[in-house]
């Protein structure tokens, strides 16, 4: 029962505007369309105008496969430096190591941190759902590009194991949920390419 | 102010299928609680205005907060209750006054507004924070409001005088929930407000009810399509003034959340107060404190941003206590009809888990829609209870009402038993049977009996003042004070032990949804007629301690003493 306003629609006549407005819109066909059909100019600019609504499409998946690969990336620095300061019995250094990661491992299941948050608020409320039809069928919850409902519970699983493990930390519990971060990002990324 | 996500959860049960009290316990079914509404006779009836009756816009349904305090000093609870204004579609009827009541003896209340001056400077109100932050003794009031905010400094002879502009605090916008506390440890206290959208006076009148209802009622819009207003940290130089420090703090509400309540704690329990804030339809921040003055939101990760299924919810009001008994604090947040208020079971070191489910607490919290909510020993028993403020947005759905309830509903009154509660609303006197639509709640003793007794704000009605009339254990209350002085430091936590429990409170300012509740640590005994120790903590990590302390007393520990 969410209550947002609809504004797919007006979205798209904005950006067929702004194409217009950029000269890269038709102009009237000289001969003027066969009756009851569309002139083939404004099919093509159709066209074109598709290509550039699939190409954004594209371009926020890619956003934020690249948000999530560069937490994915921290994650494992600090998932090095979590193994290194228990192999080493340090305990300040891998709880802060350890707290880092599990920070790390939440962003990757709220698919980026508060700030990302905000932007992803911001679509919604234009009427923007990347998935509209996967939030329909409960595989994402609404605005999300590429973590999957199930994905994300177990990334904040794991995020709050292992944060658990920050007073206590145990290497085979942390490589246990490390494991389970590191084959969802997987299946993650064989999913969206 | 969001609507609900979750569909009906398995475990739902009705009223009529709630367990019953245990055979063979000592409470006999209806004798166990009993509240009375007392507010008409007690002299409390000022009516708290909404907007327009068809809450046309969020900020018709949103609500103010309540406080006890002692203003005075004379041992004697008073309550403030912020007022909002009353509309005719866009012209203004009435901009409502804020009230504050002078305790008297024998459970009365006498208005005193006009001449503490403090009812509100034509401000549409929402919240209320007590706090004597210029450490001169004496509590003063912040109310937060939708334009800006207002500080009543007391003077100390009753009157008290508004210096928010003054002190930098003013913060144009819709401030809600704000607490006191010494965010950096250096013996001041700081201050934060939350946020709800952004959104100007202009826009409320010209609101109009367009959101669809499930194809069935056109009601409020948002907070979908508003943008979320920030929260703000103002750092406390001294109590002389107050600086926004909020990006330097790391407590920039960088998903612009749709904020409500705020709670300062010390979740972590490493002797330094954390951060909780409620937003609506967005995770919930906690800011953990690192020692330095700064902050880290750590919520996701902690386990209480987000429900067990990982969802953000429309949440509304706090509560913290140590449900359980284990020395840890423990959370609950109210939120939207047909959706969980969740509790977060602490498990140390600023960890939670939702724990709403085997708690009980979510499946009779599901239909109603929450706000004020508030930990404590309503039957003296020994062990925190609950009790919610409900009410829903929308008047429409009275047309419906077999879908979400109504817009007036019944609050709550869940019994703690051995870490699982019960609804027990219906069999706690006349002062639950009520239908209002609330929002603001705050627990205190106002007559000094050794119970709790509870205060609502109601949209577009006098506030509910329930007296607690029930044949409860002992108790003991504890008034922490300081040399010069000052009555119960924001940040103390006392620690008691009695009868082989040991129960802990803590002192805050900001709490529920937009209140405050009695400084004052209340402790309820079940059979025990003596306390066998009280450990105060004081802000600055010094201890006060008493041992063998006969139950049944407000007890007065000065720090030092």
């Amino acid at each position: 029962m969410f209550m947002r306003r609809a504004g797919r629609a007006g979205w798209t006549v904005a950006m067929f505007a702004t194409m217009l407005m950029l000269g890269a819109g038709p102009v009237l066909p000289q001969g003027g369309p066969a009756p009851g059909r569309t002139p083939a100019e404004m099919v093509a600019t159709y066209n074109t105008l598709a290509d550039a609504i699939l190409a954004v499409k594209n371009t926020e998946t890619n956003i934020v496969k690249t948000i999530l690969s560069a937490t994915y990336a921290h994650a494992r620095v600090e998932l090095e430096r979590a193994r290194k300061a228990i192999k080493g019995g340090d305990a300040k250094a891998s709880e802060t190591a350890l707290e880092n990661l599990a920070a790390d491992v939440a962003e990757m299941g709220t698919e980026g941190d508060n700030a990302v948050g905000a932007v992803r608020k911001r679509l919604l409320e234009g009427g923007h759902h990347h998935h509209a039809d996967g939030e329909a069928k409960g595989i994402y919850d609404e605005g999300y590009v590429v973590v999957t409902r199930v994905a994300k519970q177990a990334f904040l699983d794991a995020a709050k194991a292992i944060g658990q493990m920050a007073h206590a930390p145990k290497a085979e519990a942390l490589e246990s949920a490390w494991t389970k971060v590191d084959t969802t990002w997987a299946g993650l990324l064989k999913e969206n390419g | 102010m969001a609507c609900a996500r979750r569909a009906a959860p398995p475990g739902a049960v009705s009223p009529a299928e709630r367990a019953p009290r245990a055979a063979g316990s000592s409470a006999a079914a209806g004798a166990r609680f009993r509240f009375v509404d007392v507010a008409a006779e007690a002299g409390v009836t000022r009516v708290t205005w909404a907007g327009r009756p068809g809450k046309d816009h969020l900020l018709d349904s949103a609500g103010t907060g309540v406080a006890f305090l002692d203003y005075d000093g004379d041992g004697r609870l008073d309550l403030y209750v912020v007022n909002g204004w009353r509309l005719d579609g866009s012209r203004i009827v009435e901009r409502g006054r804020n009230a504050l009541y002078h305790g008297l003896p024998g459970g009365r209340f006498e208005d005193v507004t006009e001449r503490a001056g403090v009812g509100g400077d034509g401000v549409w109100g929402a919240g209320v924070a007590v706090a004597d932050y210029d450490a001169d003794g004496r509590p003063d009031i912040l109310v937060t409001g939708f334009g800006r905010n207002l500080l009543y400094r007391n003077r100390g002879d009753g009157t008290f005088e508004e210096v928010a502009a003054r002190l930098g605090i003013e913060s144009p916008g819709w401030n809600t929930g704000a607490a006191f506390f010494d965010a950096d440890g250096d013996g001041d206290l700081d201050l934060y407000v939350a946020s709800y959208i952004d959104c100007t006076l202009e826009d409320v009148p010209q609101a109009k009810p367009i959101l669809d209802w499930k194809g069935l009622e056109k009601v409020a819009a948002g907070p979908f399509g508003f943008k979320g207003a920030p929260d703000h940290f103002f750092r406390s130089e001294g109590g002389a003034r107050f600086t926004d420090a909020t990006r330097e703090a790391g407590l920039e509400d960088t998903a612009l959340g749709f904020g409500f309540a705020v709670r300062a704690g010390d979740f972590d329990g490493d002797g330094d107060p954390d951060l909780y804030v409620a937003n609506d339809s967005d995770p919930n921040y906690l800011y953990r404190n690192e020692g330095d003055g700064t902050f880290r939101e750590v919520g996701v990760w902690s386990g209480c941003a987000l429900d067990a299924n990982g969802a953000a919810q429309a949440s509304m009001g706090i509560a913290a206590g140590d449900m359980n008994g284990d020395g840890l604090l423990d959370l609950v947040v109210t939120n939207f009809s047909q959706d969980f208020s969740t509790l977060y079971r602490g498990l140390g070191q600023g960890l939670f888990e939702d724990a709403s489910e085997e708690t009980g607490v979510g499946p009779i919290t599901y239909l109603p829609m929450s706000w004020g909510v508030a930990f404590a020993d309503f039957d003296n028993d020994g062990d925190l209870d609950l009790v919610i403020a409900n009410g829903h947005i929308y008047p429409q759905i009275d047309r419906h009402p077999e879908i979400a309830g109504t817009f007036r509903q019944k609050n709550l009154l869940l019994e703690n038993r051995d870490g699982r509660f019960y609804d027990v609303t219906a069999r706690a006197g006349p002062g639950f049977e009520a239908l209002e639509s609330s929002r603001g709640l705050a627990v205190g003793d106002f007559d000094n009996d050794g119970d709790l007794d509870i205060a609502f704000t109601n949209l577009d009605a006098p506030p509910t003042l329930l007296r607690n009339d029930s044949p409860g254990g002992s108790w003991i209350e504890i008034d922490c004070r300081l040399p010069g002085g000052g009555a119960n430091p924001i940040g103390t936590t006392v620690t008691i032990r009695s009868g082989g429990r040991v129960q802990r409170r803590d002192i805050a300012s900001g709490d529920s949804y937009l209140s405050s509740h009695d400084p004052r640590p209340h402790f309820g005994l079940g059979a025990a007629r003596r306390v066998d120790s009280i450990d105060v903590r004081w802000p600055d990590g010094g201890h006060t301690f008493r041992s063998d302390v006969a139950a049944g007393q407000i007890v007065t520990i000065v720090k030092g003493s």
